[in-house]
Formats: structure tokens, C-alpha cells, sequence
């Protein structure tokens, strides 16, 4: 299509204004972490790097006593990884099993049980909390890895997007697999979870996004420090900026922000690559 | 060897729907059954319990001695080709040839040996390792019959093949089927809604409608002796003319349209009301004043090869086609003289549509 100067220079300028307005809050916070506090303490947050990168980040990650805890940074990573991966992974084995069973298995309340399923994507997860920690907490799996994870793993979400994909997919391939000798097991993991590639690489970036973001959760679940995720760790940064008399950590919560945004980032970043070379090349 | 019998199958939807009314057959080996109908007949239905995709409410269905009605269909030892191809997709096409193989535990050297046979025969040699997307609709359909041919199945079953290609392909794949079927020899059973593919492929054809198998025999046998009105109707292109007639009172003659009277080759009841089925192609054209019927012409078809008219046969007849070999010049309302010979006469009853 033709598009003249004017029009390319205007899309653009459009583009590169929201990419900055995006991008440059992030980059403030990047930049204002590579100085000492003193320095952001005298002259507010910064534009450009400074020269305590190494420092700051080195202390961070590795020594507990910079996020005002008994974690360091990297532990904290460690666990939303665990938490994150834990979290996408079982969300989206869960769901593609219960969406293969309720579409292709006859069973009575099938469809009743389907939209029961549905209907619990209306109640956020803050609103079955309390309970959801009552049950945890009764089962003796508070500040574990087990706790923080498997009451989330079942995801009405994941359900009914493959749901709605194995619907999509040709009767005949499934009549082509049975008389080729396939069983139920075999067809699932011979030709639907190849055929699901790309559902389950969008699957999995939102839920590892969403897991890796999850607050109230870890925060209730865990009572020990070692088990802090990175997002509850900036919290307890910030709760602490101020005590002590001391000039605020500005740098070092900032360094904090920035570590706990790069893994999310970087999922995000590889699995869109295999995400959208899966949807140029699938067919179904 | 393998032969296919159906003994009063019957399918009943949960709904009530009744699908198959009870159909009996029997295939012998070797032989390329063809069941065709018009869409919703009951034959891909038909075909579907033959493979065990779909149950079998009532009656058998026996693969040679053995009743294999709750057999599932992996195991009755039959290969289907459908007609969207059901290739997997992510799967390369030696691999979807050889994931059959790999399923009944043959080893890799058998499934080697067997899938480069099967691509030998297809001509798909170069292909096997890219997907099917990158294929063409005619290699793709290949592959699919690779599939059904590497496992050397007792049954083949086509469920509308060709209906996704286009027409001079279809015509290249149907005499690629027929030739590849009896090299290899195996029964097969194909279901199609074409009838030239129905005619050309089958040595017995079933002819379908309603779930009840109005004529079983040889294409030829069908095409000459239609048991039904459905039957002449639906098999021969054009299709055949019908009119309304009655039989005269000397039981050898039928009267149709403004009193024209056609000879008969055998008698019937005088006075019957009957309907006549003359097949476009068995009308001749004689010279002025010498045929029984006077028609005029009210629109023509030039194919170059063959020629159809579409006639008046006066107030109480609808069009009347006839076709011609060779290109004809006929202006439009010219009369023309026609004849049918008395065999080509086809008589079928007026409220069953019975053959007489």
C-alpha cells in the first residue's frame, strides 16, 4: 500500500512517543540504581548510569543484609522461578488434561461440569483465599514450595482455551489416529500436545507472567523468609526505606525492581518467538 | 484374502434418527464395492460402521468369518482414506505413514522397508521428509493412501476421496485408485456422492437413498435396468427424462405428453398410469415426419463432442433433453422428429416408483 512521508513520519513519531512513555520509567529506575544512595539522596532520580553497577547489583544478589532480610536477591529469584515455572507448568498440564477429557470423553455432566469449571474464572483468586489458606494450612504445607504452588494449579483459563482449540481441531484426525491404532494416551501425546504448541506456549507465558506477579499469595502462604519470592522481597525493601535513620536504599530498591522485571521479560521474549513461529507453521 | 458381509446393519441415532434401515451385502475379495447417494443417504455412514467409527445398532457386519461388530477399528485390520486427507499435520509424511506401523510394534527396518515400498508405488519418494502442508492436494491424497497401503489391510475404505481436488486432477487420481487397487488386489469399499466416479470405479456399485439400498449391481446393469425411479435418476448425466404416461389400451403402447404414443417391449396393464424414463442420449434424431415424437427445441447446449437440447414436449411435459454426439445446429423453436427404440423404454410405477 502507499503511504506517503508525512503519514510514515507521523506512525512513527506516534510509535517511538509510546515506546517512550513506556520505556522510560523502566530506564530511570535502571539508571538511578547504578549510583550510590548518597548521590540519589542530593540530586533525585537519575537519567543517566552511574558507576556503581557492580556494586550495587553484587549486593543485592548476594548478600542478604542489602534487601533487609535473611534472603539475598538471588535466593529470591530462585523461588518466583520456582513458583513462576511451577505455577505455568501445572496450570497448563492440568488444563490440557481436563479440556482432553471433557472434549473427548462422553461422560455424564460433562457439559455441566465444563461450566462449572467456567464459572470460576468469575471469582478472583483473593476472593477464596482464606479458605484456600485454611486448607493449606490444614494439610501442613505452609512454607513450602507445594503449598505456594499446588492450590493454584488448576486454572478454568487454561481449561477452556484448550477447550475451545481441541474443538477446532479435524473429527478425522482423531478417527485417522484410532485406526492407525492409537489409544486415548497415545493420541494425546502423539498428535494433540504437537498439534498444542502454540496454544501452549501462550498458555504458558501468561500464566508464568501471572504466577511470577502473584502477592497476596506467597505472602500468606509463607512466613519464612527463605521462601520469599522476588516481588514480595521489594515490598519488604521499600517497608524498610526509611527505618533506621539511615539514608534510604533508593539504588539498591531500584536494582531490586529492575532484577525482579528481567526473567518475566525474558520468557516473554523467547517463547513469543516460538509462539508465533508455531502459528506461521502449524496447520491443522 | 477378504471379504466384507453385511447382514441387515442398522443404524439407530440416540435420537432416534434411523440412518440404515437394515442393509445386506456381501463383498467378495478383491472386489471395488462403490456406494453412492445423493448427501444424506447413508453412505458415509454406512462406510463409518464398516471401520468402527460409528456402532452398529443392529444386524452384523462380518470381515471374512469374523463378526466384527464391537471390534474396535484398529483391530479389524482395515485403511481408510478420508476425504480432508486427516493427515497429521506436524508430522512428516514418512512418519505419517509409518505411525500405524509403529503403533502395532513393527520394527524399524519392517517400517522402513514398508513405507519406502508404499512411497515406491505412490511416487512420493522424494517427498517423505517434508510435511504434508507442503504438498500438493493430489500428493497429499497419495501420502493418505500411503498410509492406508503400508499397513497391507484386508479392507481399504475411501470415504470421498477426490472431493477436495480439483476436476482434472480428480479424474488423474480416480484412474490412479483403480489402477493401484487392482494391482494390489485388496477389497475395497468406496463412497462417493459423483456419479461418473461411481460408474468408472466400481465392478458393483450400491446405490443409496434414505438409508436403504435401492439397487445393488454392476454399473452397466444400474445404468441399463434401473430398479427404481430414484436409481434411473440419479445415475447417468444428463439425467434420464421423466414423463407422465399411460399405458394404452393394446397393453403395447404408452401415450406421454400431447398424445404422442411410444411402442413398448414387453405389456402392461392397460390404462396404467405410469411414469416413462427415457435417458437424453437413447432419443434419435430421424428426418422430418419419420419419428413418433415432434418436439420443438427451446434451448441448446453445444459441448463441441455432444450437443443437448432441452425439447417441448407440449402443456403437459417438462423439458425434455436429448443429447447428440457431434456439434447439431437446431434454431430455437425448430421441430424435430424423433424415435426411442421400444428397449430403452424405462417404466416405473407412478407411487413407488418401482421399476415395471
Amino acid at each position: 500500500m502507499y503511504q506517503s512521508k508525512w503519514r510514515i513520519f507521523t506512525n512513527h513519531t506516534i510509535l517511538v512517543l509510546g515506546s517512550l512513555f513506556m520505556i522510560l520509567p523502566v530506564w530511570i529506575a535502571f539508571a538511578s540504581s547504578t549510583h550510590t544512595r548518597e548521590y540519589i539522596f542530593q540530586n533525585g532520580l537519575q537519567f543517566l548510569p552511574g558507576g556503581e553497577f557492580f556494586t550495587n547489583y553484587g549486593a543485592i544478589l548476594f548478600d542478604a543484609e542489602a534487601t533487609k532480610g535473611r534472603v539475598t536477591a538471588l535466593e529470591m529469584l530462585f523461588n518466583s522461578m520456582v513458583l513462576g515455572l511451577g505455577f505455568a507448568i501445572g496450570k497448563v498440564i492440568i488444563s490440557m488434561m481436563a479440556a482432553y477429557a471433557i472434549v473427548y470423553f462422553r461422560f455424564k455432566l460433562a457439559v455441566p461440569l465444563f461450566w462449572i469449571i467456567f464459572s470460576t474464572l468469575l471469582l478472583p483468586l483473593e476472593v477464596r483465599i482464606v479458605p484456600s489458606y485454611e486448607v493449606v494450612a490444614n494439610l501442613g504445607l505452609l512454607n513450602t514450595y507445594t503449598g505456594l504452588i499446588l492450590p493454584l494449579i488448576a486454572s478454568a483459563t487454561g481449561t477452556f482455551f484448550f477447550r475451545q482449540f481441541y474443538r477446532s481441531v479435524p473429527d478425522e484426525l482423531l478417527e485417522a489416529a484410532r485406526l492407525d491404532g492409537a489409544g486415548p494416551i497415545r493420541f494425546f501425546i502423539d498428535i494433540l500436545v504437537p498439534l498444542s504448541v502454540t496454544m501452549i506456549a501462550a498458555i504458558f507465558i501468561i500464566m508464568f507472567v501471572v504466577g511470577w506477579n502473584q502477592y497476596l499469595w506467597p505472602l500468606l502462604m509463607t512466613t519464612d523468609d527463605q521462601l520469599y519470592t522476588i516481588v514480595i522481597g521489594i515490598k519488604q525493601v521499600y517497608n524498610s526505606l526509611y527505618e533506621g535513620g539511615q539514608i534510604p536504599q533508593f539504588p539498591k530498591a531500584f536494582a531490586l525492581t529492575i532484577m525482579a522485571s528481567v526473567p518475566p521479560v525474558l520468557v516473554v521474549v523467547i517463547f513469543q518467538r516460538m509462539f508465533v513461529k508455531g502459528l506461521v507453521e502449524t496447520e491443522k | 484374502m477378504a471379504t466384507v458381509t453385511l447382514n441387515q446393519a442398522q443404524k439407530t441415532y440416540p435420537n432416534g434418527f434411523k440412518a440404515i434401515h437394515g442393509i445386506d451385502l456381501k463383498i467378495e475379495h478383491g472386489e471395488f464395492t462403490v456406494l453412492v447417494g445423493p448427501s444424506g443417504c447413508g453412505k458415509s455412514t454406512l462406510l463409518r460402521m464398516i471401520a468402527g467409527l460409528e456402532g452398529i445398532s443392529d444386524g452384523e457386519i462380518i470381515i471374512d468369518d469374523k463378526v466384527v461388530n464391537t471390534v474396535a477399528p484398529a483391530d479389524r485390520d482395515i485403511a481408510m482414506v478420508f476425504q480432508n486427507y486427516a493427515l497429521y499435520p506436524h508430522m512428516n509424511n514418512y512418519d505419517n505413514m509409518a505411525y500405524g506401523l509403529k503403533n502395532r510394534g513393527y520394527s524399524k527396518a519392517e517400517i522402513d522397508a514398508k513405507v519406502r515400498e508404499a512411497a515406491r508405488i505412490l511416487q512420493l519418494e522424494d517427498h517423505l521428509e517434508r510435511k504434508p502442508r507442503q504438498l500438493s492436494g493430489g500428493q497429499r491424497q497419495r501420502v493418505a493412501m500411503g498410509r492406508a497401503i503400508v499397513r497391507q489391510p484386508k479392507v481399504f475404505l475411501f470415504d470421498e476421496p477426490l472431493s477436495n481436488l480439483d476436476a482434472k486432477l480428480r479424474v488423474d487420481m480416480r484412474l490412479e485408485i483403480k489402477n493401484l487397487q487392482q494391482r494390489l488386489g485388496i477389497t475395497s469399499v468406496y463412497v462417493t456422492h459423483d456419479q461418473v466416479e461411481a460408474m468408472t470405479l466400481a465392478d458393483r456399485l450400491i446405490v443409496m437413498n434414505g438409508g436403504v439400498a435401492e439397487q445393488i449391481g454392476t454399473p452397466i446393469d444400474i445404468y441399463e435396468k434401473p430398479a427404481s425411479q430414484f436409481v434411473a435418476g440419479f445415475i447417468g448425466s444428463p439425467a434420464m427424462n421423466f414423463l407422465k404416461g399411460k399405458v394404452s389400451d393394446d397393453k403395447k403402447h404408452v401415450t406421454v405428453g400431447d398424445g404422442v404414443m411410444l411402442d413398448l417391449d414387453h405389456v402392461v396393464e392397460a390404462g396404467r398410469d405410469v411414469t416413462v424414463g427415457i435417458r437424453p442420449e437413447h432419443l434419435e434424431l430421424l428426418k422430418d415426419g419419420e419419428g413418433q415424437i415432434n418436439a420443438g427445441v427451446r434451448m441448446v447446449e453445444s459441448l463441441g463432442a455432444e450437443t443437448l437440447a432441452y425439447l417441448d414436449f407440449g402443456a403437459n411435459a417438462d423439458n425434455v433433453t436429448l443429447r447428440l454426439q457431434g456439434t447439431h445446429k437446431f434454431e430455437k423453436g425448430e421441430k424435430l422428429s424423433l424415435s426411442v427404440p421400444a428397449s430403452k423404454i424405462h417404466l416405473f410405477d407412478i407411487e413407488s416408483g418401482q421399476r415395471i
